[in-house]
């Protein structure tokens, strides 16, 4: 168990490409911690930096409080789960559990006695004498993760360890990492570009994009007040709504609403205790709305209060079981605009339907893409 | 749907080419040297004589021969062991290097291109104890060097030649080899604590055996047959006989001393003992190979 200082941590590669642009982070004892981002956003080389696999190229990375930047791999203490599972082909199972033992040259019975104890508790006592290539993907999977269980390390790194998976599998192994790391109580980092895995798995969540930290907090918060567009997009599915929307007539300090204008014809007010700072009014800005959160109102139901009505028609529908999706066409907007339905909830295509949106589900998004913190 | 005629000729005109080829050029001489094996011929080839096994008998009985095999062994497998190790220190090198790796690996691979006998006489130079660079180097660390007198310095010289010779083509198959392996598995084997020497021996050595088995029986058999033209090239099999091989002796006796029947004889038996050491090799050393 371990603490995770990052200090403005940055990677320059020689050949000038900046992939890490000072990142800060902190990471508490026997948390999980999943890092995620669209491929190229800097998340692998972030945790390849971590487990020494690459140079830190400048600031400080810490464990428990000690500074680990020059310390080789094998120094640090950690234990990664590769993508690929990295599996030594030509050595058993129990071998590839051990190897690492050997090399720190831990005594026979003891590499016996935590090898059988962690291949108990993934379920691969039955496995120790094959090799890689006679086990499933899932059982390589497991492997991989013994062998990092089986040093206890500090630190478990996990590079998208389920993305060689089948879909169901993938649930399987989430569920059984997730308490696995419970049990062990190992601080954990964890890379995806998926970002329900992401939700489902993580204590707290870094969302990265283009070498910088975007946000860092719990799931939940991250659902509920993304810090910019970019995170609002990336979390949740399907995801985030944008429509374009200009602040009006802020009058300050009336007590007066202010109205946000979508180029549809809709007007939505926002809260008089809503401060708006002067800069953005007039200003292009960008109003998010989750698919779940756009209400229908049935044709005679009255809209509700300080809600603004969207009128639109759907083009598409694609029923899910428990939800629908249905992808409506809205005047002024390229984009279509999804609406999570529930499953029961009937919609036919080229239907005409009557949304809602209430200020407290709105997000707004300045032109920087930052979020507008008053607006709520 | 296309109906095709399968005609039973078809296969065998399609082959004809590629069997013209191996028939006239390895299965006849071959059928020839062993039918050549049971006589003996006058020495202006009129007239020949069947002898049964008298050839092979009066062979194996001649001390000279046994002593040629037991040169022939120790040249091979210097050759063979020498030409691998450098080979694969040179390619795990070259693999480590990101800068101009085309470059090295051309001149690395250059020596491939170089005739064998132009390789022996590129080494005979730098060895000549009158001209060469070399021996004058040498005896400043008291090291008298002539090989044209002493046969251990020959052979060292035959050796050193076919190693750099073969040197490259092992080169290009264990650079492939290494570049094979993912380097995820260097990268876990660094995590689980094992340092550049032992991810070395414990992990990329034993995943390259494949090729390591490969080049092992291509390197005897080049050893055995191909360093004719370096051999004569440098050292005509001398002084003394110190760097006759088999190769070289069906060579002598046959073509310079005019005994067919002997020098056939020797043919079928160098056939017979590659056959056998490439057996062996399959046999005990593919049981260590790691697929």
């Amino acid at each position: 168990m371990a603490t995770l200082t990052l200090k403005q941590l940055k990677k320059q590669y020689p050949n000038g490409y900046k992939a890490l642009h000072g990142i800060d982070l902190d990471f508490g004892e026997g948390e999980l911690i999943v890092i995620v981002g669209p491929s190229g956003c800097g998340k692998s080389t972030l945790l390849r930096t971590l487990a020494g696999l690459e140079d830190i190229s400048e600031g400080d990375l810490e464990i428990n409080g000690k500074r680990v930047n020059d310390l080789e791999p094998a120094e640090r203490d950690i234990a990664m789960v590769f993508q690929n599972y990295a599996l030594y082909p030509h050595m058993s199972v129990f071998d590839n559990m051990a190897y690492g033992l050997r090399n720190r040259r831990t005594p026979k019975d003891e590499i016996q006695q935590r090898v059988s104890e962690a291949a108990e508790l993934l379920g691969l006592t039955e496995l120790l004498d094959r090799r890689p290539k006679q086990l499933s993907g899932g059982q390589r999977q497991r492997v991989a993760m013994g062998r990092a269980i089986v040093r206890k390390p500090q630190v478990f790194l996990f590079d998208e360890p389920l993305s060689n998976l089948d879909a169901k599998l993938r649930v399987q192994m989430r569920l059984e990492i997730r308490r696995l790391q419970k049990r062990l109580k190992v601080t954990s980092v964890y890379v995806t570009h998926d970002q329900t895995e992401a939700m489902t798995l993580a204590d707290r969540l870094v969302v990265m994009n283009e070498g910088h930290v975007e946000q860092f907090g719990t799931p939940m918060a991250l659902y509920d007040k993304p810090a910019s567009k970019f995170v609002a997009g990336f979390i949740g599915s399907p995801a985030m709504n944008f429509l374009d929307a200009t602040l009006e007539d802020a009058s300050e300090g009336s007590g007066q609403d202010a109205t946000l204008a979508l180029p549809c014809g809709a007007r939505l007010a926002l809260r008089p205790e809503t401060t708006v700072i002067d800069t953005v009014i007039n200003n292009t800005l960008t109003l998010g709305i989750r698919p779940e959160h756009l209400d229908v109102l049935e044709t005679d139901s009255p809209l509700p209060k300080g809600a603004a009505e969207l009128n639109v028609q759907v083009e598409l529908v694609e029923p899910l079981g428990a939800d629908t999706l249905a992808y409506c066409r809205l005047a002024g907007q390229t984009e279509p605009l999804v609406v999570r339905l529930d499953g029961e909830h009937v919609v036919a295509e080229d239907q005409q339907l009557r949304l809602a949106i209430t200020p407290a589900r709105a997000h707004l998004f300045g032109a920087d893409g930052r979020r507008l913190t008053t607006c709520s | 749907m296309a109906h095709f005629n399968r005609h039973p000729i078809t296969p065998w005109l399609l082959m004809a080419p590629q069997l013209i080829i191996v028939g006239v050029f390895f299965f006849w001489p071959a059928f020839q040297a062993i039918e050549q094996a049971f006589y003996i011929e006058d020495a202006f080839g009129l007239s020949r004589e069947f002898t049964g096994l008298t050839n092979f008998i009066s062979v194996l009985s001649e001390p000279e021969y046994l002593e040629t095999l037991w040169t022939t062994m120790v040249f091979s497998f210097s050759v063979a062991l020498g030409a691998m190790a450098l080979a694969l220190g040179m390619a795990v090198l070259a693999d480590r290097v990101i800068r101009g790796a085309n470059t090295y690996k051309t001149f690395l691979i250059w020596p491939y291109a170089v005739a064998p006998a132009v390789a022996g006489v590129l080494w005979l130079f730098l060895f000549d104890p009158t001209l060469g660079i070399l021996p004058e180097l040498l005896s400043a660390i008291g090291i008298d060097w002539n090989h044209n007198l002493n046969g251990n310095q020959a052979l060292l010289l035959v050796v050193l030649a076919s190693i750099w010779k073969q040197m490259s083509y092992n080169f290009v198959f264990f650079l492939a080899g290494l570049q094979a392996i993912p380097k995820s598995l260097l990268e876990a084997a660094a995590m689980d604590r094992a340092g550049p020497w032992r991810r070395f021996w414990t992990i990329t050595f034993p995943l390259l055996s494949p090729t390591s088995f490969f080049l092992l029986v291509m390197n005897v058999v080049y050893a055995f047959f191909e360093t004719f033209g370096t051999i004569d090239a440098t050292t005509s099999g001398g002084p003394g006989g110190s760097t006759r091989t088999l190769v070289y002796k069906v060579y002598e006796d046959g073509f310079v001393g005019q005994d067919l029947g002997s020098s056939a004889a020797q043919s079928v038996l160098l056939m017979v003992i590659v056959g056998v050491l490439t057996l062996i090799q399959f046999k005990y050393v593919e049981k260590k190979v790691q697929y």
